[in-house]
């Protein structure tokens, strides 16, 4: 198990209720993480919508996720 | 001679006197401000005084006017030196002549004063210990921190006439409001910074920013930006204003609902600084109009409410080479990136996610006022860092602020090797590419319009009749079906560059490779044709 510092942004945090939790799990990319998650919050976007960001760099989905890092899931916003 | 002037050379107090000398005046009085050796506590080596003169000078004249009239005083004169002091130098020299010594007395502080507070001058002080630092004049304005105060009362000593005003009466009934009233912009706040000074000012007036829509991040923008003296500010908004605008749009009132926004803007912007040259369109930012407004400003500002608009204005801020800021808001929400070229653009970080209706707006899910007031207010504060040429952390990056817990965090972006954007400016000849810094692989593909008008190619739709009246695009310059293009390319010539559009993007596509065979190298294929195109239109007008 790996602990994962997760945040969400925009629609995201609406959905999961919140902006930001720890976790413990068993995924290793950052897909698998978003796809986990999915299926305890009623997130509507899917993964080609968003971006996501470990430990404050944007990166690929593969991206491998380490014990204790930081990711965000961010959509893009239009508002203004 | 003038009643307000600066010198570069030293001051001649008698000839300044002589020239106030009248048969009908009783008493003069002086003010003479000396450069001295401490300021705040530090030592002082030398000065360096500095003026927007064209500006001081008429609010100097104003001012010594204004003072002959309301203190009924013969004749006043200011002189203000310019350039580099010694110690002990006489930096400004005020003389007023009057019939009696109170009136004199007055009339110099007053001038003094009003001077020190309202014209643009600034000095630098060279330290003892070597360093040196912009002071704004008015700092100095405190009367215990004046030079020196050399008052001459050459008053003859008869009676009092009372038909003549007291100094005292003259201050009460004069009015308090206009006159008191910076008539002209004053920079002085932002001068006074290290980072701005009057190279920075220039530079500022120098600049011509172009604001993509006028609501709630438009307003914050637009506001700064004409308070700072942008030289050029150019306002996109095919909006009328709406009641619901103005708990977060602050330029308007209730009164204007239902004009246009751009007009209201610059009316309001107008008034804020005359010295600002506000050009208000009254257009939504479209593919075919936005690339030649765009070309004739320095930085664009995206302060748009819809993914069309924002990534139109990055697509050609990207295509023409120009500087942008771009953010967005969602509730407590906000993001922001500065594009320079050859920095990760919005398409850098969102290649594919963009469509309108999949992240609501503000209109849609609801939003609080200073919100997007805050994210304007930074993009106005981004815009003055690149015009002043300071680095910011929102280059190569989305930063990101949640304004409900205050949190902000950087995500650091690279520039993508497959952004379209990028891509499509890559493709262009080497000779008028933005930014020699991209490679030049020469690849066919181009992704949307907008960047093929930025970069002025000429646009060809290659299908055939039927096809065309089905689904005009009428931003086409020719339509040449591909079979007679091909049988007969001698209407392209070899100094234009063309864009080849049909229906999905695989004619255009087979049809540049045929082309550039034949030596029509600066042929591209718009990337998914006039149906890609299809559903952007839908969004745009959603």
């Amino acid at each position: 198990m790996t602990t994962i510092h997760v945040q969400y942004y925009a629609i995201l945090r609406e959905q999961a209720g919140k902006s930001a939790e720890t976790i413990q799990t068993q995924t290793k990319t950052a897909a698998a993480l978003y796809d986990e998650l999915a299926k305890r919050y009623p997130f509507s976007l899917g993964r080609s919508q968003l971006r996501v960001a470990v430990d404050d760099e944007f990166c690929d989905w593969d991206a491998h996720l380490v014990d204790g890092c930081h990711v965000v899931f961010i959509p893009p916003v239009a508002g203004g | 001679m003038s009643a307000f002037e600066f010198s570069h050379i030293p001051l001649d107090t008698q000839a300044l006197q002589a020239s106030l000398q009248d048969p009908g005046s009783g008493g003069y009085a002086s003010f003479e401000g000396w450069v001295r050796d401490v300021n705040e506590g530090r030592q002082v080596k030398h000065l360096e005084y500095e003026a927007y003169e064209a500006l001081a000078k008429k609010e100097g004249q104003r001012i010594v006017e204004d003072a002959i009239a309301r203190f009924r005083v013969r004749g006043a004169r200011c002189v203000h030196r310019v350039g580099d002091l010694r110690l002990g130098e006489l930096a400004v020299w005020v003389g007023v002549s009057a019939p009696h010594r109170g009136e004199a007395f007055a009339a110099c502080r007053h001038i003094i004063d009003e001077i020190k507070h309202r014209v643009p001058i600034w000095k630098k002080e060279h330290y003892v210990d070597g360093d040196s630092g912009w002071v704004n004049c008015e700092r100095c304005a405190a009367p215990t921190l004046d030079a020196s105060n050399q008052a001459h009362d050459h008053t003859h000593d008869h009676t009092h006439d009372h038909t003549h005003p007291h100094p005292h009466d003259a201050k009460q009934h004069a009015p308090s409001g206009a006159s008191h009233q910076p008539l002209a912009p004053d920079y002085s706040r932002q001068i006074t910074l290290a980072d701005v000074g009057i190279d920075g000012q220039r530079r500022i007036r120098a600049a011509r920013v172009l604001v993509i829509g006028a609501g709630g991040l438009g307003a914050p923008v637009l506001s700064y930006l004409a308070g700072a003296g942008v030289g050029v500010l150019g306002v996109i908004d095919g909006d009328q204003l709406d009641a619901s605008n103005l708990h977060r749009q602050t330029l308007y009132s209730l009164h204007d609902v239902g004009r246009p926004k751009a007009l209201l803007a610059a009316e309001r912007l107008r008034a804020l600084n005359p010295d600002v040259d506000v050009r208000p369109y009254v257009q939504r930012a479209e593919t075919d109009t936005l690339p030649a407004i765009a070309a004739d400003f320095d930085v664009l500002i995206d302060c748009s409410d819809n993914f069309s608009t924002r990534f139109l204005v990055n697509d050609v801020a990207v295509g023409l080479g120009k500087k942008a800021v771009i953010a967005s808001v969602y509730q407590y929400e906000g993001q922001i990136q500065v594009l320079q070229p050859g920095s990760a653009c919005l398409r850098c970080v969102w290649p594919t996610a963009t469509r309108d209706g999949l992240v609501g707006n503000c209109a849609e899910v609801g939003v609080l006022g200073p919100v997007p007031g805050v994210l304007g207010a930074m993009q106005a504060l981004e815009a003055l860092k690149i015009i002043l040429q300071t680095s910011s952390p929102a280059e190569n990056a989305v930063v990101l602020f949640d304004l409900q817990t205050l949190q902000t965090r950087r995500l650091k972006a690279t520039r993508s090797v497959d952004c379209p954007a990028h891509c499509a400016v890559n493709n262009a000849p080497a000779s008028d590419a933005p930014d020699t810094r991209l490679s030049q692989d020469n690849s066919p593909e181009i992704a949307t319009l907008a960047l093929a008008q930025a970069r002025g190619l000429i646009i060809i739709d290659l299908r055939d009749d039927q096809e065309v009246t089905g689904a005009p695009l009428h931003v086409a310059h020719h339509h040449i079906p591909l079979a007679r293009l091909l049988d007969d390319s001698s209407a392209l010539n070899t100094t234009s560059g063309y864009l080849l559009v049909c229906a999905k993007g695989m004619r255009s596509s087979a049809a540049v490779s045929t082309l550039r065979q034949r030596g029509h190298h600066n042929t591209y294929s718009l990337v998914g044709g006039v149906v890609g195109l299809g559903a952007v239109n839908k969004e745009s007008t959603r």
